[in-house]
């Protein structure tokens, strides 16, 4: 038994060592990380990570081989139905009875759960502005017009936490714009947690506080953006050209606490990290022992790059 | 409860919102016109009233036979459909569990079933009326009212195999063959294995209850409350192997 986990009430989400096997492969293993009210986190990962398989264990759609999902503190394992009234998700591509209309559709799942009002059906589909093409069959929408209908859908009982499976996918980028738009608007509006998958960094950091990395069904990484560190202790890269480097490089060597990443005798270029508030003692002691300084740059990476790097790139897309 | 309510008008409109919904009501007009004409015209010998007509052609082994056909197409598409669809995903996410969402679709499936049979017999007697305007025959009412109920539940128990094949194959075209398939095939196989006295265990020795008001049962020793316990023994068995597949099913 874990009693020990005592449950913080703005947990929305807890995935604690969550993991699916199929034929002896681990496709998710061992993720474990929370979500509290109102965040919007992302969780990326290239494809075949097992962003989809976590996402579908979350809601209950396939069962899992360890671990657990609790949503609001209820388990999905133990204690589904309560555990995923409090869910809206889409998982992977939006669908509906394409026979029907979008009100029918959102209809059906109205009389699926108590409480649903017809006011609500009418605010949700203000929300994602579908208001005119509503009493069109499914069958005539566009992919945008099914994303914001499934995002209408996942709203509808007011959920505490939204899971959405690669929205921006097939989408222009004026779509991915507006989708990110009104997500934002959502979470503001509705007060809810957001756990939105994608591949791509680029199309979901603007929108999370918190990117989950994953790869082959491992976690990599938990990053929260726009971290404001203090920058006198937070490391840098810097890239030194110098007249001799493998002289500088024995004297970097005699410093504490700064690393050298990559030294280049050709170039003459070096690259370290440190902290901001070492750069002026490694300066002047680089002058004093006669070794000329001809560039000092930082050298930035992108979340993106970081994000390819962590995840070897993305193989696929 | 009101939320199971809820499921079951949402079945019956995924059945009766499709433009396809009114087409099996409108076989069994065409047919019994057709037979109308056709008996009008043709003034076959024996019979002779009005029920004489309807209880001939409700029969398994007339018009009848296109209720269980009709059934079967449905109950196969009510699962399959919602994987083809993709909106199983939509589906199961909801505060409510599998056991009453399969429910909900099983129950809607009998009940279309069971609207097909009233539509068969409604009209069967309205053709018969048109043809003869009463008139004294052979049959009874009763006679018609045992066809009637023999359809149904011949009818239920195809719809309630085809269902479980719809839930392990989750292919609407491989459920509407094995379903219609074993119809034309099962009473065939009785038939042929009619020597061998573990036939009688068969389903297919046991569908068709009309036979104890007639003809008798195809293997000797038969009674009606045998084959009864039969078909409940084998249905049973189709709604255990659904439930327990739909509840434990991953969803990809
Ligand atoms: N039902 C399944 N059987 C076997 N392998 C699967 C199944 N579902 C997914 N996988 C594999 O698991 C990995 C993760 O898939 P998925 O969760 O869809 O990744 P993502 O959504 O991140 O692209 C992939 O390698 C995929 O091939
Ligand atoms: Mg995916």
């Amino acid at each position: 038994m874990k009693t020990a986990k005592i449950s913080n009430p703005s947990i929305v989400l807890q995935l604690d060592g969550l993991t699916k096997k199929i034929g002896g492969k681990a496709i998710v293993d061992g993720l474990s990380f929370d979500i509290a009210k109102g965040e919007v986190v992302g969780l990326l990962g290239p494809n075949g990570a097992g962003k989809t398989t976590t996402m579908r264990m979350i809601v209950g759609l396939i069962g899992m081989t360890s671990g657990d999902v609790r949503i609001c503190g209820q388990s999905v394992r133990t204690n589904f139905e309560q555990a995923i009234s409090h869910v809206g998700g889409i998982i992977e591509n939006p669908e509906f009875y394409p026979y029907m209309t979008g009100y029918d559709n959102l209809m059906q799942y109205k009389r699926m759960t108590a409480g649903v009002t017809e006011a609500r059906i009418a605010e949700v589909t203000r929300l994602v502005g579908m208001q005119d093409a509503l009493g069109k069959r499914v069958k005539a929408y566009s992919l945008g017009m099914r994303q914001r209908l499934g995002i209408a859908q996942a709203l509808l009982h007011e959920p505490k936490l939204l899971i959405l499976d690669e929205p921006t996918n097939g989408l222009d980028p004026a779509g991915i714009r507006e989708m990110r738009e009104y997500l934002k608007q959502i979470a503001e509006a509705e007060g809810i947690a957001i756990l939105v998958s994608s591949h791509l960094l680029s199309e979901i950091e603007l929108m999370c506080s918190r990117i989950v990395v994953i790869q082959e069904g491992k976690l990599v990484t938990i990053r929260s953006l726009g971290e404001s560190e203090t920058p006198t202790q937070k490391l840098l890269s810097i890239s030194l050209q110098v007249g001799n480097a493998e002289r500088a490089q024995e004297l970097i060597n005699l410093m504490e606490d700064i690393t050298i990443a990559r030294a280049d005798a050709l170039t003459n270029r070096i690259t370290l990290q440190l902290r901001q508030d070492q750069i002026p003692g490694l300066v002047g002691k680089l002058s004093t022992a006669g070794v000329e300084i001809y560039r000092i740059e930082e050298v930035r990476e992108t979340l993106e790059e970081e994000f390819m790097k962590l995840t070897g790139g993305n193989r696929i897309a | 409860m009101r939320n199971f309510t809820g499921l079951l008008v949402n079945e019956w409109l995924k059945l009766s919102k499709k433009r396809s919904f009114f087409v099996a009501y409108a076989i069994l007009a065409v047919v019994f016109g057709i037979l109308a004409y056709a008996f009008y015209e043709l003034s076959p010998d024996g019979l002779n009233s009005t029920v004489d007509f309807a209880t001939g052609t409700i029969m398994l082994q007339a018009a009848g036979q296109l209720v269980p056909v009709l059934a079967v197409l449905a109950a196969a598409g009510s699962v399959t459909q919602e994987h083809r669809y993709g909106t199983i995903k939509f589906l199961l996410i909801r505060a409510q569990s599998r056991n009453k969402i399969l429910a909900s679709k099983y129950i809607i499936s009998v009940v279309y079933t069971l609207t097909l049979v009233l539509t068969a017999a409604v009209l069967a007697v309205v053709a018969g009326y048109i043809v003869y305007g009463g008139g004294a025959g052979e049959s009874t009412w009763s006679d018609f009212l045992t066809n009637i109920a023999s359809l149904a539940v011949y009818s239920i128990v195809f719809v309630t195999m085809t269902f479980m094949i719809g839930i392990l194959t989750k292919s609407n075209g491989a459920s509407i063959g094995v379903g219609i398939f074993s119809m034309m095939v099962g009473s065939l196989l009785v038939m042929l294995l009619s020597r061998y006295t573990i036939t009688k265990y068969l389903l297919f020795s046991n569908t068709d209850l009309s036979v104890y008001n007639g003809e008798g049962p195809p293997i000797e020793g038969m009674t009606m409350a045998f084959s009864i316990v039969i078909l409940l023994v084998y249905m049973a068995l189709f709604l255990s192997v659904s439930f327990a597949v739909f509840k434990k099913r991953d969803i990809a």
